[in-house]
């Protein structure tokens, strides 16, 4: 047998490269934002070269963030749309957390992974648009009571996405088996992808094969 | 090491610009070409090269006309919201003896210090991505020399000295005058106060924070946010390895269809 009988192809090339492109600029704004919050940290900087240059670096990488998450909007937006059974999943934690009997059968992606893209939409634009004030602002025509709230803002919901992320990491590898490969190759097996997206898969692929 | 306070002694200030001109001279500081916009006010506001300068204010009061001029610059704040926001060591340090020094050497022009100071004190150069503000010519007075507008201050307005002096000097004043010491936030000291002449308030002056204290958007920011970033990366990866070692990893069914 070979893959392509057990394999089945779920994530194209377009889909991986904005979500890699996305993924790096996003943990390496991390990183840099981290290095210049926390003067501990200052290891970062250093091997980056210096304060100034890891405030370019992030500001750069913030750029090409910006622009992977307009992209990444507009290419799963429908598939992340909510429906009547995600709240069904998410009143159960989707079996991660007690066992639970049955769960409503998925379409592509679970109750929690549109929670986490939408998070990432919400947050993503609140950094954003903060982080392009806190570049461009001009203190002379703008109040800095208002300013620093931006400054805040740009914290406060990195909180929230680089805390969500980490529970993406986690699903998305060890607590999942399998699922790597899917924005990695593209491929998982069908046993996966009838496990955590039965809908879609008969839709997809068994109808395909009937007909 | 000892503190001190530079006091600023609004009824006795002619308006002279004494002070602005010792600063700039001091501090190398080029002249800026000005217009008239009406007033006395010139220039309009603290800039780059100018760190400090005279605030003129018409304040009617039970119509009583006070015509206050202010020496305006960095108010050296014991708790800088300009230094906690800062993310580039060095670059803003609080000293031992009160004054919060700029080093533009490790400036890198992220404007979080303008942001965060609850004066409006620091200035930008777009072009050079730096800050500037008043230093309290901490080169001087680490010499034993005063600042320099306070050297050239003709009527005694300006003052400098250890931080108790000046404290009594400044209620024996204020009581003498029946005026008030700005700012008067006890939990937020700083190292240049004010006397201001009976009937007038800070709330009558331009650029003046009445109630001045550390901004809670700073204090959110830096002191919430800031740690929770790391805690809450940390909690949830905590939690990921429980879980795996707890729950285990969700295998995929091989044989059943359907069900998630």
């Amino acid at each position: 047998m070979s893959a392509h009988d057990t394999k089945v192809y779920v994530t194209d090339v377009e889909e991986r490269l904005v979500h890699w492109i996305l993924a790096a600029s996003c943990l390496f704004c991390v990183l840099t934002g981290v290095g210049l919050m926390f003067h501990s940290w200052s290891i970062i900087p250093t091997l980056l070269g210096g304060y100034y240059a890891t405030k370019l670096m992030h500001i750069y990488s913030g750029v090409v963030f910006a622009g992977m998450l307009v992209y990444s909007y507009y290419l799963w937006r429908k598939d992340c749309g909510f429906e009547e059974s995600d709240l069904d999943w998410v009143l159960k934690a989707g079996g991660y957390l007690w066992p639970v009997k049955e769960l409503p059968p998925v379409y592509k992606y679970n109750a929690g992974q549109k929670a986490f893209f939408w998070c990432l939409i919400v947050t993503g634009v609140v950094i954003v648009v903060t982080g392009l004030f806190m570049w461009l602002w001009n203190p002379a025509s703008v109040p800095n009571v208002l300013a620093r709230i931006m400054y805040m803002l740009h914290a406060g919901a990195v909180v929230v996405l680089a805390a969500f992320i980490m529970i993406h990491i986690y699903l998305g590898t060890a607590g999942n088996p399998g699922t790597v490969s899917a924005m990695i190759t593209g491929y998982v097996t069908k046993a996966w992808c009838k496990t955590h997206c039965p809908r879609w898969y008969q839709e997809k692929f068994e109808k395909d094969a009937q007909a | 090491m000892a503190e001190y306070i530079k006091l600023i002694d609004v009824t006795k200030c002619t308006g002279c610009r004494g002070c602005q001109v010792a600063c700039k001279q001091w501090n190398s500081l080029p002249a800026e070409k000005t217009i008239f916009s009406g007033s006395l006010q010139n220039p309009k506001d603290l800039t780059y090269n100018t760190w400090t300068l005279i605030r003129y204010d018409e304040v009617v009061k039970d119509g009583k006309l006070h015509w206050v001029m202010r020496h305006d610059a960095c108010m050296h704040c014991d708790w800088p919201a300009c230094a906690k926001a800062c993310p580039s060591p060095g670059a803003l340090v609080k000293t031992p003896e009160g004054a919060v020094v700029h080093n533009p050497q490790y400036c890198i022009g992220c404007k979080a210090c303008i942001a965060a100071c609850p004066f409006d004190i620091p200035r930008n150069n777009p072009e050079l991505e730096k800050m500037a503000k008043c230093t309290l010519c901490y080169d001087r007075i680490t010499e034993g020399k005063q600042p320099a507008c306070v050297t050239a201050c003709p009527t005694g307005c300006l003052t400098f000295g250890l931080k108790e002096d000046m404290l009594e000097k400044a209620h024996k004043r204020a009581e003498a005058v029946g005026g008030t010491i700005y700012p008067s936030n006890p939990k937020y000291e700083t190292h240049v106060m004010y006397i201001l002449p009976a009937g007038v308030s800070p709330k009558d002056l331009q650029h003046t924070n009445p109630n001045p204290s550390m901004p809670l958007s700073v204090l959110l920011w830096k002191n919430l946010f800031k740690p929770f970033t790391l805690i809450g990366m940390g909690a949830v990866i905590g939690g990921a390895f429980l879980h795996y070692l707890i729950k285990g990893p969700h295998e995929v069914h091989e044989t059943k269809e359907g069900g998630e």
